[in-house]
């Protein structure tokens, strides 16, 4: 009688060990012990969804294993709900499959080695744009003076005001708007100014 | 002979934009009028030999004539004859002979325009042009021949890509895009000829705007319509996945958004020429860029047309176009001269700069992001991918960034303001922000992205409809009518303005509609069988039947799946598997109804007849009609800047000759 | 735009200057992008390579075709083992086929070859090995797991595993007979 029964607790034992290897490989092999709760319902499929977001379909281009209509990519979603049903976090999940199908898999750059710089780039990006703008603003020749020149620096309709650029300024103006060529006045006896 | 025909014109076209290249650089050198002429017209024959190649293929397409190598390739006596007509554009060679087309009535009518006028800037300006015609002539008489003679012509051909074939939308999304473009040349020739002349007058920077305003419109469109056709074709339920090849159309056209503003700039105070320039250069050449990557095969990417020896030719091209933008840049570039002041970083100035600073940046990482694998693939060798996540989160803080800057640029005043300006231009708006995000939230927005994309959407909008106002309020102030107020500030006289405004208010409602229908949706995979019911979000479904159709050039499994929402009966969607007779794979087609609010999007994941067996993604994706509704309003917006407004004339104020003293130029709105 | 009369005025440009930190700038920009396009062209993007390759290959314990005891990857140690993931409707399988039958014939007991069917169904593999005939078995691999552990992105893919059940090699196109000598050559020197 204790033989019949050991026997068949080992039988039992083995059978469940069989089934819950499933079709041979443990992935605690692979990535170590489950380091998360087992989860189920609608969590479960929330946490499978947010991860397959994560995973690079290989036989689409560029689409996710959650968006991809392939039966490959249905056939990796279902291993992604199991390996999370049985309590593995997100980056076991990831790693697991990035043993298969290498680093190409993970849609978002891991934190490692050469990854961190495309990571980092568009902060740097923004912090040298921003340094190139205050350069800018502060150099004498762009930003404008405190104060709006008065009285003689302003320009009459006989003068022209001592800075050159300005002048040149003004004298366009004047071609411009009035059509004086050279943005001189016309003298008195001067022929009439060219019709544009 | 039709092929053959083909290759003489091809050839000629080579010859003659060779030719009107070098007698462009000449005339522009010596600046003989004569040389003007003979430049214009080698560009006209140019744009007629290209259209006459077209027109060539165009005909042997729709007679099927198989002996012509583009058609052998892509044409096929069993499909209809408006998908024959469309496969000019299907496939690689004959995209490059669109371009070509494109290109030619682009430069005709660039060249036609300013012909009278500019003459020390054009025909530097049409050699460029003509030089970049001259490449692409050499792609279609070299590695990229479409006109090829077929010894053996087959009795039939494959057909273009099935996926081509499965939606109107695809008719359109290529020309925009070939219009947009292809487009960027002309402003590239502008300013190329600009920093060889080593000016840029305020006369010129008016075509510079308008010839890169015209491209920019037509590539919003386009990339909305690539969006909008994935969406309703590719069965995920999305509409952009940063694909390399959807970034090479977005890229061209960040630098462009960024060149129009810095534009702007320039054109008001004379600063940042230099600037502006290298923005319109780098609008062009991300063009090639992005030709580049959609044809080398470099990239793994869903668009992607097959590897060829097309790739390095476009890259010895590109490098051209680079060494020849630096070298411009480095020779010209302090030879403008600066002829105003920017105001400190509390005013409009600053946040134009602003401005340019988020859009280089967004290029910047979008480039960064597209090109990173290649970079580790080639100094590590290791594959890696940058995908949706890693761009996803680096444009929504960008996006939502601009999104606000939308609203506190026009804000604020154009010169320095003081506290109680800034005071009064920067808080009322904060009213329309929180009521948006109040809005949301009772709607069930929780993200809180989304939150604060709305809220600054609200705020952009308060400031947008006040900029929009302010005009006609002055005018009624002087005693206008409401009518005549609004006709004349907003149609007649500030019409640039108004329409900058308008095109602002339909990014602000894509940047909003773009958050909320990524972060709002619901989506659920259902097994159905045949009279099963299921709800997903207020919509119930009943899978009527899975029934097997049979067309022409394709069989498909459909599913009938009938509609209903809050008892009331929307009808019946049917959404479908294909199956084309010349590829292995089906090709889903999604059925979408669209409604003002939201979309019920459903998708066939397998289905099976025999059995009564459905799986079925059913989605519901809010706001996404919004999306392609604010493109339109941003293409119309910029195509009412491009009409000219009625400024102060020039000889109305000349009679007489008057004094300063006695003549005001009126106060612009 | 009123055009100017008269014949265009050709205004010489300024005195001819050159901002080397533009240039310097530029080039080196133009450089690095051209450097990383160029280093990329002729790789064809879509071939992934293994990061299996040289290391442990994946336990599997899988039924072989028209029934019978799993078979599991323990029970193979000790000898090469060729795994050839296929299916009925992947032609360049059908075209590798007679060499992998063959093959298998010659080496005998020295080489265990093994077919793992993928996203396939049953009766139509047994229809097909009736018809082509087979000198191995074939192993069905109906969730796939076992294909994801490998990392097999398409078929038909082959995996060179030596006695120690280390991964030598992967191929991923249909063998000649010839790739498949120097394969077998890396796990049975």
């Amino acid at each position: 009688m204790k033989t019949v029964l050991a026997v068949v607790a080992v039988t039992v034992a083995l059978a469940a060990a069989a089934a819950a290897q499933g079709t041979g490989e443990d992935p605690a092999q692979v990535v170590g012990a489950p380091r998360g709760p087992r989860l189920e319902g609608p969590a479960l499929d929330a946490r499978a969804k947010e991860i397959a977001g994560l995973l690079r379909c290989p036989v689409c281009q560029g689409l996710s294993v959650g968006d991809s209509p392939s039966t490959m990519a249905s056939n990796m979603r279902a291993q992604v709900k199991d390996l999370a049903a049985a309590g593995y976090d997100q980056e076991q999940i990831l790693a697991y499959f990035e043993r298969s199908y290498g680093e190409f898999v993970r849609l978002k750059p891991p934190l490692r080695g050469v990854n961190w710089l495309v990571w980092l780039a568009p902060a740097f990006g923004l912090l040298a744009g921003a340094a190139v703008i205050a350069w800018a603003l502060r150099a004498p020749r762009l930003v404008a003076d405190a104060a709006p020149p008065t009285g003689a620096a302003l320009p009459g309709p006989d003068t022209l005001p001592d800075d050159p650029s300005l002048a040149r300024y003004v004298l366009r103006v004047r071609e411009r708007a009035y059509g004086w060529p050279g943005g001189m006045a016309p003298r008195p006896d001067a022929p009439p100014a060219d019709t544009v | 002979m039709t092929a053959s025909a083909g290759r003489i014109l091809i050839l000629l076209a080579l010859l003659v934009s060779a030719a009107g290249a070098m007698a462009g650089f000449a005339a522009g050198r010596s600046g003989s009028a004569a040389g003007w002429r003979v430049t214009r017209g080698l560009a006209y024959a140019f744009a007629a030999l290209m259209a006459a190649a077209n027109g060539l293929m165009v005909w042997a397409l729709l007679a099927r004539d198989f002996s012509v190598s583009y058609v052998a390739h892509v044409g096929s006596r069993s499909i209809p004859d408006w998908v024959a007509f469309v496969s000019l554009w299907s496939s690689l060679e004959g995209s490059i002979l669109f371009w070509g087309l494109v290109m030619g009535v682009y430069v005709t009518v660039a060249t036609r325009a300013n012909r009278d006028r500019h003459p020390e800037y054009m025909p530097y300006a049409c050699a460029v042009w003509l030089a970049c015609g001259t490449f692409f002539s050499f792609l279609l008489a070299g590695p990229a021949q479409p006109f090829l003679t077929v010894p053996n012509p087959p009795p039939d051909g494959p057909g273009p890509n099935p996926l081509l074939q499965n939606h109107v939308l695809m008719i359109v999304h290529p020309p925009f895009l070939y219009l947009g473009y292809v487009g960027m040349t002309i402003p590239f020739g502008l300013a190329s000829a600009a920093l060889l002349r080593g000016r840029l007058g305020q006369d010129f920077l008016r075509p510079l705007r308008n010839w890169l305003l015209l491209p920019w419109i037509f590539l919003t469109v386009a990339i909305v319509l690539g969006a909008w056709w994935a969406y309703e074709v590719l069965g995920w339920g999305g509409y952009w996945a940063w694909d390399p090849v959807e970034n090479a159309s977005f890229l061209p056209w960040l630098t462009a958004t960024a060149a129009l503003h810095s534009a702007l700039l320039t054109e008001r105070k004379g600063v940042l020429k230099g600037w502006t320039v290298t923005l319109v250069l780098a609008s062009f050449l991300l063009t090639i860029l992005g030709t580049f990557m959609t044809r080398s095969g470099v990239f793994n990417s869903v668009h992607s047309f097959t590897q060829s020896a097309i790739g390095p030719t476009i890259l010895g091209f590109l490098a051209l176009a680079l060494v020849w933008s630096v070298w411009l840049l480095a020779t010209g570039i302090d030879r403008f001269s600066t002829e105003g002041r920017l105001e400190g970083a509390a005013s409009r100035d600053g946040m134009f700069l602003a401005n340019n600073l988020l859009f280089v940046l967004f290029t910047f990482t979008v480039l960064i992001g597209t090109v990173f694998p290649l970079v580790v693939e080639a100094t590590k060798g290791v594959q890696m991918s940058v995908g949706r996540p890693y761009f996803d989160r680096m444009a929504v803080p960008i996006g939502v960034a601009l999104l606000l800057l939308m609203g506190v640029g026009p804000a604020l005043p154009w010169g320095r303001a003081t506290a109680a300006q800034m005071k009064a231009a920067l808080l009322p708006p904060l009213a329309g922000g929180l009521l948006a995000a109040a809005v949301g939230a009772a709607l069930g927005v929780r993200q809180p992205w989304t939150l604060v994309a709305l809220s600054f959407g609200g705020y952009t909008a308060q400031v947008t409809l006040r900029e929009l106002w302010r005009p006609v309020a002055r005018r009624r102030a002087l005693g206008a009518a409401l009518g005549e107020a609004v006709l004349d500030a907003q149609v007649r006289r500030g019409r640039r303005r108004a329409a900058a405004y308008v095109v602002h208010a339909g990014a602000a409602l894509a940047v909003v509609a773009i958050a909320v229908s990524s972060t709002m949706g619901t989506s659920k995979e259902l097994q159905l069988r045949e009279g099963d019911t299921a709800t997903v979000g207020a919509y119930t479904l009943t899978f009527v039947k899975a029934e097997e159709l049979r067309e022409p050039h394709r069989s498909a499994l459909v599913a009938r799946i009938h509609v209903a929402r809050g008892g009331r009966d929307l009808g019946v969607l049917t959404p479908r598997m294909n199956q084309y007779e010349s590829q292995r794979e089906p090709v889903g087609t999604p059925a979408v109804r669209t409604s003002l609010f939201e979309d019920l999007y459903l998708s066939v994941m397998n289905i099976d007849p025999g059995q009564g067996t459905l799986g079925l993604l059913a989605m519901v994706n809010p706001m996404v009609a919004w999306i392609w509704g604010a493109a339109a309003v941003m293409a119309l917006g910029g195509l009412a800047a491009l009409v000219p407004s009625r400024g102060v004339a020039p000889a109305a104020v000349r009679a007489g000759a008057p004094s300063p003293a006695s003549s005001r130029v009126p106060a612009q709105g | 735009m009123a055009a100017s009369a008269g014949s265009p005025a050709v205004q010489t440009p300024a005195r001819a200057s050159l901002n080397r930190r533009v240039l310097l700038l530029g080039l080196v920009v133009v450089a690095a992008l051209l450097a990383v396009l160029l280093l990329n062209l002729g790789r064809d993007p879509h071939s992934i390579r293994s990061p299996l390759v040289g290391r442990a290959a994946p336990a599997f314990s899988l039924p072989p075709v028209g029934g019978g005891a799993p078979v599991t990857s323990e029970s193979l140690r000790g000898r090469p083992l060729v795994l050839n993931f296929w299916a009925t409707w992947c032609a360049p399988c059908i075209e590798e086929h007679e060499t992998l039958v063959s093959t298998a014939r010659a080496l005998g007991r020295d080489v265990q070859f093994l077919g793992v069917v993928y996203e396939d169904e049953e009766d139509r593999v047994q229809v097909f090995l009736r018809r082509h005939g087979s000198s191995y078995p074939s192993l069905l691999d109906p969730d796939a797991k076992t294909a994801i552990a490998y990392g097999v992105a398409g078929v038909p893919e082959t995996y060179f595993i030596d006695a120690a059940g280390v991964i030598r090699a992967k191929v991923a196109y249909p063998l000649s007979p010839e790739a498949m000598a120097e394969n077998i050559r890396k796990v049975r020197p």
